[in-house]
Formats: C-alpha cells, structure tokens, sequence
C-alpha cells in the first residue's frame, strides 16, 4: 500500500474534515475571535488531522506487510486463515471470521477432491490388476492355435496391454512417489525386458533392434524405465521407414549412462520436435498414421523428470529420430 | 515327474496353465480350496509352487511365509502387481522368483526350468545337439560333420539349434525368428535370409551342402 493509494481511498474522509474545519473557522470570524486565536487554532488542528491519518496509515501498513509475510512463507496457500495472528479490531475480527468461513469451505472442497482422485487412481490401477488376469489367460489359450492366427491374436493382446500400461503409468504419475523404487538395474535387463514386451509389435513391423554397450549398471526404477523404453520402441515402429532399424547403443558419460534410441523411421518435422512432449500431441505422422494418442512421450516426460532422468529428442524429417536418455550410474542417496 | 502346485484364483489361468504344464511333462496341482493351503502343500508335497499374491481369503504375502515354514519347496509369484515394491517384499519373505502377469509362456517355462535345476541339482542342459550326422556344440559354437568342422556366429548358431530341436520337422520363418527374438537376437526377415545363406554355405564347407532343405511357403526343414 503505498501513500497515494491511501490518500486516494481516504480522499472523502480528508474533504469531509477540511470542509468541517473551514465552517467552524468561518463561523468563529463571524461571531469576532481575533484572527491571531484562529490561525493557532487552525495549525493546532491540522497538526492533529496529520497525526492521526499518518498513525493510521503506518499501522495499516505494517498490518499489511505482516499478513503478506504470512502468505508468502505458507506451501499451501489456502490455508492462510488458519495462519493469521488474531485480529486487531472489531472490523477485521468480522471480516476474518467471514473469509475463515469461505476458506473452510474451499479446503474442505479441495480435500474432496483429493480423495475423490486417490480413489480413483486406486481404482484404476485395481481395474489394471483384474484386466491382466484374461489377458493372461487368453495368452495361454492362444498356445493351443496354430501359427499365423496365435501371432495375429497375441499382437492385438499386445496391443491391449500397451493401452492398460499407459493407463496404469498415467495414474501412477500423479503420485509418482508412491510407486518409484530407485535400484542398482543392468541396463541390459531393462532394454531386454522392454524389447520383450513389444514383441509382436517389433516383429510384425519388420524391425530389426541392434544393441550395443549394454552391459552396464544403472540406477533408476526398473519398471518405469522399461514403460519408457518401451514407449520409444513403439514410437519407433509405428513411424518406421523402409527396412527399418533400431538402435539401442549405450555409453558412459562420467557418472551417467547415456542411452541412444535412435531409428531410421519418417522423424518429425522440426517445427512440431519442441511440442512432441505436449499432452494429447499427434502431429502431422500421428495423424496421417492414426493410432496416436499423444499419450506416450507426455507420460515419458513426465516419468522422467520425476526420476532425475535426461530425455531428449533429435530428429531430422525423413531421416528418422534419436532419442537420448541419461540415467544416473552412481546411487544417489539425497533422493527418496 | 515334477509336481508344481499352483495357487490362483482365477479359473481360465488355472485350467490353462493345469493344460500347458502338463504338456510340457509336469504334474500340476492346482488349488481350488483356499483354506489351509499350508495344510495341501505338505500332503501333497509339490516340487515348485506357483503363487499369486491376490487371492481369496489370506493374500500371497502371508501365505508364502507360511508355505516357506511348512515344506522346502520353490515359490515362484506369479502375479498381476507389478509395482517394485510388491517384488521386493515377494523376495525378501523367501520368493524364488517373481514374474508379472501378462507373462509370455516361453518366459513362464524357463523360469520355472531354471529354479527347479537350482533347487533339485539337476545337471545344465545337453551342451551339444546331435541330428543325424550333425553334431553342434553350443558353447563352442562349433558344427562338426564326420570329423570337418566349421565355425558359427551367434545367430547361425541359433538358427541350427533351433533346426536341430526340430530335426526332421517343419519350422516356419516366423518361428524361427521368435527362437532367435528368444536368444535376445532381434533380427528381421532379411537378416534371417542372409544369415541362413551363410549358414548353407559353412555347412556346405563340411561337406553337406544341402542339408537345410526349403519348403516353399512354409518354411525350413533339417
């Protein structure tokens, strides 16, 4: 608040008492006081007038300030007025009563809302569990048929599965602490279990993966990473180009691991490559192949900043795409 | 034969799974009472036990405690959690192994391969595969034909071996490269094409030039 706003909201009140001052001098001269008393009295006045405006100004001020520290120094906002050292007046005292109330109401309706959302991101990874159980079991009846139709129909499970796994990572990334195990992982395990998962996927489109400099020791949550993983690759096939190839080399950088996942697929045009990350973005190869989602590198992104992990992406149109991950090679111990 | 029990609540995966193991030489078990399962398993006295965590009554956690007090038995969990979390306490309670649903059923079996030969001591499987006149020696990556012999790469390698298991039988291109896609060798079609022509010609070195006949649209024959 500062002391033109001050004058400005008082400017009635000032006016008031300067109009009042003026009739009684007036009236004073009219009935002979000497105008000597006059001036004396109307310094004396004034002196007063200031006096008390400055004093108020001053105390609103420092008021202010100090219910602005308040706010500046709580997490959760909201919870202001259960902060708030007690008023200081009659007015405050019922205008904090009234905002307190209105507060309660909001916190009361935000904590609904969490509830409401932990429900039903329970819910969902609990309707993930029960999916996966005909899953299994068509896998297992599927054995039993011969070749062309059992590759076809373990495809399209395939296909199922990589939908509920986005939805079982898209609930699992609102409260990603719930879930993260950071663990000592071979990188080779992760990339081979990603692979693995992608099969019929990989196979049906042809693609041949090459590995190199695998071998290495990782720190990271081995389910999330292989999600990851496992997101690219399919990104990798569903945009491939002629005689398609995928490239998983790893290198040690210091005490990170870097991982490349590069292909020789369509890539992306360069003025789509900053909004790829984006939720719910297709793109123009999304959109003239279908089956995008927009889904997959959102969760990737978010997924991997949670994990401290390094996820960039390169990609030159026509000449395929790179994606760079960068886990961490040592333990370390400040996170979780 | 190996008697595997297997405790899951849900009645396709039983019956499936009671099928698949059997066929593949195994006498299943399969739970359809959930009340002292401790009680069944020292009855019955399983070599292997197959373990779900979500089941009725007293959930998979609990139940290998106490399946790990009453008989000395493997614990493979079998389950549908898939959080790290679940896996390390599955392990930590006495959980041989861990594997997740969806499983693939090559991945099923050898897991369950691999930690019977840890608990009963059996011996690594055959090292060499013989067919006819052929003999492959699978840590040496070395083919041998009356005495010639000639060196293999890894892929070729997996290719005859996976001929070899099938001697006499037709293999598709498409199961040849899932043998290979096994053996973590992520080859396409060409590939497979270019590594079975050098794998020709090297046995065609030791003096069998056709040995590996083609099935024109159906695949490959040894």
């Amino acid at each position: 608040m500062t002391l033109r706003e001050f004058l400005s909201d008082r400017l009635g009140r000032i006016a008031l008492w300067l109009v009042c001052i003026g009739l009684a001098l007036l009236f004073l001269f009219a009935t002979g006081t000497q105008p000597g008393v006059l001036a004396l009295l109307l310094l004396a006045l004034l002196l007063v007038f200031v006096t008390v405006q400055a004093a108020d100004f001053f105390r609103q001020r420092t008021r202010l300030l100090e219910l602005e520290n308040i706010l500046e120094s709580l997490d959760r906002k909201y919870l202001f007025m259960e902060c708030v050292s007690p008023p200081q007046n009659l007015y405050e005292r019922h205008l904090f009563d009234l905002t307190r109330r209105a507060g309660r109401a909001m916190t009361g309706a935000v904590s609904d809302a969490q509830a409401a959302q932990r429900e039903y991101r329970e819910y969902v990874e609990q309707w993930v569990h029960e999916i996966k159980a005909p899953i299994t079991a068509a896998r297992l009846i599927c054995r039993e048929l011969d070749g062309k139709t059992r590759r076809k129909l373990m495809a399209e499970l395939a296909q199922i599965e990589a939908h509920v796994e986005r939805a079982l990572f898209y609930a699992r990334a609102e409260n990603p602490e719930q879930d993260c195990l950071l663990r000592q992982v071979d990188l080779g395990k992760i990339a081979a279990q990603a692979i693995e998962n992608h099969r019929s996927l990989l196979i049906q489109s042809g693609v041949r993966v090459e590995t190199e400099g695998l071998d290495c020791t990782i720190y990271t949550d081995e389910k999330w990473a292989v999600f990851i993983l496992g997101q690219l690759l399919q990104n990798a096939s569903r945009y491939r180009g002629t005689e398609p190839v995928i490239t998983l080399s790893a290198k040690p950088l210091g005490k990170q691991v870097q991982l490349v996942v590069r292909d020789n697929g369509i890539g992306i045009p360069a003025h789509e490559l900053t909004r790829v990350f984006d939720r719910g973005f297709t793109g123009s190869n999304g959109r003239s192949r279908g089956g995008s989602t927009g889904m997959g590198l959102y969760l990737c992104k978010k997924l991997a900043s949670f994990l401290d992990l390094g996820l960039h992406i390169a990609s030159q149109e026509g000449e395929g795409t790179a994606v760079t991950l960068t886990f961490s090679a040592k333990g370390n111990l400040t996170k979780m | 034969m190996q008697k595997i029990m297997v405790i899951e609540d849900d009645t396709a995966i039983q019956e499936e799974l009671a099928l698949l193991l059997e066929n593949e030489g195994y006498t299943p078990l399969v739970v359809t009472n959930f009340t002292d399962i401790p009680g069944q398993a020292v009855l019955e006295r399983p070599d292997l036990i197959l373990l779900d965590i979500g089941l009725p009554g007293r959930d998979g956690f609990s139940l290998c405690a106490a399946l790990r007090k009453a008989i000395p038995a493997p614990i493979i969990f079998v389950t549908s959690r898939d959080a790290g979390v679940d896996e390390v306490r599955a392990l930590s309670l006495g959980g041989d192994d861990y594997i997740t649903k969806p499983y693939s059923v090559p991945v099923l079996l050898a897991r369950i391969k691999a930690v019977l030969r840890r608990s009963l001591g059996e011996p690594e499987p055959a090292d060499v595969l013989e067919a006819g006149e052929l003999r492959l020696s699978l840590t040496k990556g070395v083919v041998s034909v009356n005495g010639k012999t000639a060196e293999l790469t890894r892929n070729e390698l997996q290719i005859l071996a996976c001929l070899m298991a099938h001697a006499g039988q037709i293999v598709s291109r498409a199961d040849l490269i899932d043998a290979l896609w096994d053996n973590q060798i992520y080859i396409d079609d060409n590939t497979l094409s270019v590594n079975m022509t050098r794998l020709r010609g090297k046995l065609a070195e030791t003096g069998l030039s056709n040995a590996i006949k083609t099935r024109r649209g159906m695949g490959y024959q040894l």
